[in-house]
């Protein structure tokens, strides 16, 4: 709110109360951005520096070279390039899936009363949160008796460990969901239950326009998890040419004591690219662009 | 009016009252495919014996019909198909976590008792003391291979028909036509040259031949030699006797033991009802240090929660003013460090903490202070570097889901509010904060059970040291009770012990469903939330 | 009904690891890590074109290698070899996992270092390949001669050392049994002590006797004296030698290419002696094992005993490896100073134990030298405690 209630006079002298905010808020910003982006400028650092080093070098590297990325894509050994789309497509699949089953089920827990509506809910958490450290040989078998019978799902197959991550796409999603779906007043439904819409219908066509932004937060959260997903992605694949990008990077890392960080830098590097434009592509829909409570 | 503004969908089913029901044509053919794949399954399942499979098999459809069909469960055709995978890749690891925590599953019991026996009577030891013989292949049509043997003595044998015997008592007849010494035939078999032999190698394996009461069988693919076995099981002993030394070795508890204390090297899987528990509740080598890290796993992960919520909800909040110069640009870079691996950004944490050389110490805290800060060697700062590092990891999260949830605050609430005069602070007090607690108190609490559990970042950053000197197991000061207990469990004595692991695993479950479920009921997180108009 | 479906899921578990076992007839699957394979590719290659068989490499993580066997073989989705490191034999054998070898007559062309160590009691479970240990590298242009004795590094380190510039004498990775134990080794220090039969005996545990608290006071005072700072890991000190900060370290073959391609000039020599008695490093010996769940175990046999211990398959494996070869024809034809260095250190080395028992030895060792460095605790009682620790776990777990 502008001073307006001064006299012209002193108007001109003071800054106005807008500019001062913009300007602190600012300031804390970048002191926030700082903080977060300093370590990744030496992850930047190292992917430039030939000597496959981490953090021992100078923030700006004595022989700045493009040599990392270079080793990076010599493909023989380390196809980057198929990595690199193998994680995509599994990211992609298994969360836009994810979210798909992620509002069905916030639909129901939002909108529905059933008897064990609350403890279902309170399961599907508490599921979550079981230590899953031992959970790999369950897994490995699971998906090895599928494969077994259905080709494309079982052991080494993307097919196979999307399905895998579809297994995670509950859980706290569907609080988040739940209670954002919470939030939309049901007028909007009973008017479109008078005309005769399904259930199904009132959610797709009502509620998930409205509900974009957490669903977007669902989204772009599933994507980086199943994305840098390590751990079962290793169990299930084998084949060099399928594997994602975390456990195909594992190669620059694990020789023990002649860990090659450049070059995993350089590839955490790329690997983020993506991650971030596809931020930046759906940021806008983090906002409603509708006045809630004056739909029509 | 409203008719022709509607969907597809509702096209379609106005065609219904033409007099076909379109959904119902479409149901029964989707679910007359899932019931035919499944009897077809059954018999696939059926033919290799797979009964269990079977079972779960028609159950799982069972459900499947009866939840789709049946309007007494509507609501959970929507939660179905979450669940499904829920269920299968989740709930089935769970339920196999426990079975393993009442198992003895673990290093030297990794194969079941079947196996091991199999593994030892199926051993057959080179007799070294009796003579190894050449072999030359010989191939029949029919398929079938024979053998003529020579002895460094040269005594010669012929092995075929599963028997060896000398060759002049053989029936068939070595016949050596280019006279070179090297006979093309023997009887009714042509040479094989050894090229081949390698692609049949592996049944040639398990070829043997009787000779004198002893088995001679291939050594390498040109040489016999006698082999005796070593191991043979007693069924009814129940145990394992070494043919050699006449020693017996009993079936107890996982391993193979003799009277005299010793064991086979290998061992095998077997449950040990509630030996794990025990041991972790009562042995003090796990008792002892319990409080300690208990308080602090506690503590690591209320504070962390803590502070990923206030710099995440800080930064949505400013970002949110529409008015802000760069805001999209900002959003991005803050989710940067969410998006490059925690393996590589936690070591390079690690680097610039790093009391002697890292840059922490030397371009800002030595300066200012004239101390460097041992960040790793004291127990306090260890945890304080962990306690930075879990903040910089974790508040890209809080601050995206708290963007969503802001999005989800009437914009006339604020308006209503600055109508009456209020300022920033007060607007955000009274009524964005309770009203994104409202929708994040599930998030905050799954965010504690998280970190409470967050091995990984302990592991990467500090491996959980400094270590607590003179305790009875090796402990660090920065263990959290899943780095500790499983450290125990995999380096235990003889290694791997998943048994012991499985048990932790639910006992840190049952720890952690407990507060949970408190900080439910008192959050009231569970009731009906109150529409607004 | 959930609870009975979890019920027969779980049974399920079981029942499939009981199921039938084996690997494909007739083809060969080798598991190797990104180092091994191409090289094994190769000679796979010229024993397909030979005899028809196909030999499929499979590339793993070498840290994954062991764990993922115990997954995989027994439910049938096992390799027929694999290639790892000789201190696997405790768990893989007592897990049932791996076969033992016949080398047919060919024993007495290995190093017997690399044969005893991957032999279990009477069987040998490996046929070995390549030997690697730790010794000291340095830095020609800080250091011309490599010090034969303690006081004679202690003497050049001092030269080198100037806290001023950042610059220091000597680093070794900390806290790191694995770096630590030839100076603990050579006043008498050991990890298990040996039965008269040859085996380890796992409740005789040597890390807390004079010689072990020696080695920790000579390093102790190098700290003192300014040579060495402390709480450098293994990563560090790398980057710090190749940027010349460092004149001499404790390291191995593994850093090599990289100090090569860093354009230093380095050279490898024994650890130093102390008191007269040589520092004797951990001997790791790498080579290739057979599963007991192939089916194939003639043909992979064969395969190792024909192609693989064979002049040229082992130098190719050498030079692909930077380690020097365990078959003593391949190791005739090495030039290499360093390398050659490495296998002297390694014969004269101690294998590192492998028994299972070994898993409870490194996390109590490690916390004791980190008191010890930190200088929280004396060495005898830091060790004391640490040799309390490991006895406890071990007695534990009968």
């Amino acid at each position: 709110m502008n001073k307006s209630f001064q006299g012209p006079g002193e108007r001109v002298r003071t800054i106005s109360r807008q500019t001062w905010d913009q300007i602190w808020k600012q300031v804390v910003i970048w002191v926030i951005l700082i903080f977060a982006l300093y370590p990744v400028c030496w992850v930047i650092s190292a992917a430039f520096d030939p000597a496959n080093t981490i953090v021992g070098q100078r923030l700006i590297p004595k022989h700045a070279s493009v040599l990392n990325f270079v080793r990076l894509f010599d493909h023989e050994l380390h196809p980057f390039v198929s990595w690199f789309f193998n994680t995509f497509k599994v990211a992609l699949t298994s969360s836009f899936i994810g979210v798909c089953l992620t509002s069905l089920a916030g639909y129901a827990f939002s909108r529905m009363r059933f008897r064990g509506r609350k403890t279902g809910l309170f399961a599907i958490l508490l599921i979550q949160i079981f230590p899953q450290m031992l959970a790999l040989v369950a897994i490995y078998l699971i998906i090895f008796w599928i494969g077994h019978y259905i080709p494309g799902f079982g052991l080494d197959t993307h097919g196979g460990l999307t399905l895998v991550y579809l297994g995670g796409a509950m859980g706290v999603n569907v609080w988040m969901v739940k209670s954002y779906f919470d939030t939309i007043p049901y007028s909007l439904e009973e008017s479109a239950k008078i005309d005769g819409a399904t259930p199904l219908q009132m959610l797709v066509k009502i509620i998930l326009p409205l509900a974009r932004p957490i669903l977007v937060v669902v989204f772009f959260l599933q994507f980086i998890a199943n994305y840098s997903e390590y751990v079962l992605a290793r169990v299930l694949l084998a084949t060099n040419e399928k594997l994602t990008m975390a456990v195909g990077l594992q190669v620059f890392t694990q020789d023990q004591f002649a860990q090659r960080w450049g070059v995993f830098s350089a590839a955490a590097l790329i690997g983020a690219i993506p991650v971030l434009l596809l931020f930046w592509l759906l940021q806008n829909q983090l906002v409603t662009g509708l006045t809630r409570g004056s739909i029509k | 009016m409203g008719r022709s503004e509607t969907g597809w969908l509702q096209r379609l089913v106005s065609l219904g009252d033409a007099g076909l029901n379109l959904t119902i044509i479409f149901k029964i053919i989707v679910f007359g495919l899932i019931n035919a794949l499944t009897l077809w399954s059954v018999t696939v399942l059926g033919a290799e014996r797979q009964y269990p499979l079977i079972v779960a098999l028609v159950a799982g459809i069972a459900l499947f019909d009866y939840v789709y069909l049946s309007d007494r469960v509507y609501p959970v055709r929507f939660i179905f198909p979450g669940a499904f995978f829920m269920v299968l890749m989740v709930v089935f690891p769970i339920g196999y976590t426990i079975y393993v925590s009442f198992t003895n599953y673990g290093t030297g019991h990794i194969l079941p008792k079947e196996m091991v026996i199999e593994q030892y009577t199926g051993r057959l030891a080179l007799s070294k003391d009796l003579p190894t013989y050449k072999a030359q292949i010989f191939k029949n049509p029919a398929g079938d291979f024979a053998f003529l043997l020579t002895a460094a003595t040269g005594e010669k044998l012929v092995a075929a028909d599963s028997k060896a015997s000398p060759l002049s008592q053989s029936h068939l007849k070595p016949a050596d036509f280019d006279g070179d010494g090297v006979p093309e035939q023997l009887g009714h078999y042509t040479q094989e040259s050894v090229l081949n032999v390698f692609s049949a190698l592996t049944t040639l394996q398990n070829l043997t031949f009787e000779y004198e009461g002893k088995i001679l069988k291939l050594r390498t693919p040109t040489e016999f030699g006698f082999y005796t076995p070593k191991y043979e099981y007693d069924a009814t002993l129940d145990a394992l006797r070494d043919l050699e030394t006449g020693a017996v070795y009993f079936a107890k508890d996982g391993n193979f033991t003799s009277i005299t204390g010793e064991s086979l090297d290998i061992g095998y899987q077997t449950t040990v009802g509630w030996r794990n528990f025990k041991k972790l509740l009562t042995d003090r080598r796990y008792s002892a240090p319990f409080i300690q890290v208990f308080l602090w796993t506690f503590s690591f992960a209320f504070l962390s929660v803590i502070e990923t919520l206030g710099l995440g909800l800080l930064v949505a909040v400013l970002l949110n003013d529409p008015t802000l110069k760069l805001r999209r640009l900002y959003r991005v870079l803050m989710v940067i460090p969410y998006a490059i691996p925690a393996f590589i950004t936690c070591l390079v944490w690690r680097g610039l903490l790093n009391t002697e050389v890292g840059i922490i110490n030397n371009a800002i805290i030595l300066p200012l202070f004239g101390k460097a800060i041992p960040w790793f060697q004291d127990p306090f700062w260890a945890k304080v570097a962990l306690l930075v590092v879990n903040l910089w990891l974790g508040f890209p999260y809080m601050m995206l889901i708290c963007s969503g949830a802001l999005q989800s605050i009437p914009g006339e609430l604020y308006e209503a509010s600055m109508v009456d005069g209020a300022n920033g602070w007060y607007r955000f007090r009274r009524i964005t904060l309770p009203l994104l607690l409202s929708q994040l108190t599930p998030l905050l609490i799954s965010s504690f059970a998280f970190n409470f559990n967050n091995f990984n970042v302990i592991y990467l950053v500090t491996r959980g040291r400094p270590a607590i000197p003179g305790s009875i197991t090796p402990t660090g000061a920065t263990d959290i009770l899943i780095s500790y207990t499983y450290r125990m469990a995999f380096e235990g004595g003889a290694g791997g012990d998943y048994g012991l692991a499985a048990a932790v695993s639910l006992l840190i479950f049952i720890i952690v469903s407990i507060i949970t479920f408190i900080n439910f009921k008192s959050s009231r997180a569970l009731e009906e939330v109150p529409q607004y108009e | 009904m959930k609870r009975y479906l979890l019920l027969i899921l779980c049974l399920l578990c079981v029942l499939t690891i009981s199921g039938a076992y084996a690997s494909e007839e007739g083809k060969l699957l080798i598991w190797a890590d990104d180092t091994r394979s191409p090289i094994i590719k190769e000679v796979a290659k010229d024993f397909t074109d030979k005899y028809q068989i196909t030999v499929q490499v499979q590339e793993l993580n070498f840290g994954d290698l062991r764990d993922q066997l115990g997954i995989a073989a027994p439910s049938g989705n096992g390799p027929d070899i694999l290639i790892g490191a000789h201190d696997w034999l405790g768990q893989l054998v007592v897990n049932g996992l791996i076969e033992p070898i016949d080398l047919g007559g060919k024993e007495k062309d290995f190093a017997p270092v690399a044969l005893s160590a991957f032999s279990w009691g009477k069987n040998l479970y490996g046929v070995p390949y390549a030997l690697e240990s730790i010794g000291l590298i340095y830095n020609k242009k800080l250091v011309r001669k490599a010090p034969e004795t303690w006081e004679n590094l202690v003497a050049s380190g001092k030269k080198v050392a100037d806290q001023s510039k950042r610059q220091w004498g000597f680093v070794l990775p900390q806290p790191d049994p694995y770096h630590t134990f030839p100076l603990m080794a050579a006043g008498g220090g050991y990890v298990f002590g040996e039965n008269p039969d040859g085996t380890l005996n796992p409740l005789d545990i040597g890390l807390n006797n004079k010689g072990a608290v020696q080695g920790m006071q000579v390093l102790l005072d190098l700290v003192t004296d300014g040579i060495m700072p402390t709480g450098i890991d293994a990563n560090t000190m790398a980057t710090l030698f190749k940027e010349g900060k460092v004149a001499m370290i404790i390291s191995g073959p593994w850093y090599f290419q990289d100090f090569r391609a860093a354009g230093l000039d380095f050279g490898f020599a024994a650890i130093p002696k102390i008191k007269g008695k040589p520092s004797r490093p951990f001997t790791g010996v790498q080579g290739f094992m057979i599963s007991s769940f192939s089916k194939n175990k003639l043909l992979a046999q064969a395969f190792l005993n024909e192609f693989i211990v064979t002049e040229q398959a082992m130098y190719a494996l050498y030079e692909k490896g930077d380690r020097p070869p365990a078959y003593l024809p391949a190791l005739k034809k090495v030039k290499d100073k360093d390398i050659l260095g490495i296998y002297d250190s390694a014969s004269a080395g101690v294998p590192m134990p492998s028994i299972p028992e070994m898993a409870s030895v490194w996390s109590a060792w490690t916390n004791a030298l980190e008191v010890i460095l930190n200088g929280t605790q004396q060495p005898q009682e830091a060790l004391d405690v640490a040799v309390g620790q490991i006895k406890t776990a071990i007695e534990q777990a009968k």
